[in-house]
């Protein structure tokens, strides 16, 4: 909560009038990439709209600690991610907000189960794998991995600007999104396998 | 692979999953400069991680290319913009422009 009254902290700089031009021209832009993330979060579409309207109407109501001509997006979606995690998962009464330190140690363990390259899986299983497949792969991720992959796969987030948004270091980014897509690739060998694909190596 | 010989071409490689990591950085336009130079010095050497460039690229063009990109309904934006008053904003403006006219003439 700290972290986010610390982004969301009042600075009085716009006029009423700016106020509306400001959310109309720097959020309102990104209002469908901020719908795709916050269903890839919750795999819902009520939900979705729900953390999309909490997240504009909070953005409008902190505008004043949003610099004009600064990274609106990425701002907005950090408001979006701690909305999820603070008041989506608690109203929808999902089990208890994952443990990040909990989840990396866990893959982290020596017992992990390194994904070995192209013995599994290869590209032409990729290639073939239908949309829902791969939709699916990604849903079957915890969220803290699914979400390091959203920002940087399907919204082009750098690793800057991931760390700005997750609150995390650079070093962290890159390292959840290493173990997330070791992840990410034994759920498609598994889809790409249950279609009949077999291991040829 | 062109000026690499076939005969030196690694089949193993002894720091895979770090090179992973490295490789990932690369595809995600976040590698540091050194990354970037042994990136292209080294890539083309080694065999695994040759294979695993190119399932990283496959699998990160499937996430952008194969996933359906969801649009926010209007029924939401419309929601969003009466309920921070874009409206009585808009009337408040336009009753502001009839007063200045009639003041006017």
């Amino acid at each position: 909560m700290e972290e986010e009254e610390e982004v969301l902290d009042k600075k009085p700089r716009y006029s009423e009038t700016e106020k509306y031009k400001v959310f109309d021209s720097e959020f309102m832009p990104h209002i469908d990439s901020m719908y795709n993330f916050a269903f890839r979060l919750t795999n819902d579409e009520d939900g979705a709209n729900d953390l999309v309207q909490d997240t504009y109407l909070k953005a409008f109501r902190f505008i004043n600690s949003f610099q004009k001509g600064t990274n609106a997006k990425a701002w907005l979606f950090r408001i979006l991610k701690n909305s999820f995690i603070n008041d989506y998962r608690k109203k929808s009464k999902e089990p208890a907000k994952v443990d990040y330190q909990e989840v990396e140690s866990v893959y982290n363990s020596a017992d992990e189960p390194q994904y070995n390259g192209t013995v599994d899986l290869r590209t032409e299983m990729v290639h073939d794998l239908i949309g829902d497949e791969v939709a699916m792969s990604l849903n079957g991720l915890p969220v803290d991995f699914r979400t390091v992959i959203i920002l940087c796969d399907i919204e082009g987030f750098t690793y800057e600007e991931m760390a700005k948004i997750l609150d995390i270091p650079i070093g962290t980014v890159r390292s959840r999104l290493h173990r997330a897509r070791n992840l990410l690739k034994e759920k498609l060998r598994s889809y790409a396998t249950s279609m009949g694909y077999k291991e040829l190596r | 692979m062109s000026e690499v010989k076939i005969s030196e071409v690694k089949h193993n490689c002894q720091n895979h999953e770090k090179c992973m990591e490295m490789i990932q950085a690369v595809l995600d336009g976040s590698a540091s400069k050194e990354e970037m130079e042994h990136f292209k010095n080294e890539m083309d050497t080694c065999l695994p991680c040759i294979e695993g460039h190119n399932l990283e690229k496959s699998i990160k063009d499937a996430l952008n290319v194969k996933l359906e990109k969801k649009c926010c309904p209007k029924a939401t934006v419309s929601s969003i913009r009466e309920k921070l008053g874009f409206a009585t904003l808009f009337i408040a403006f336009a009753i502001l422009q009839i007063k200045v006219i009639q003041a006017v003439f």
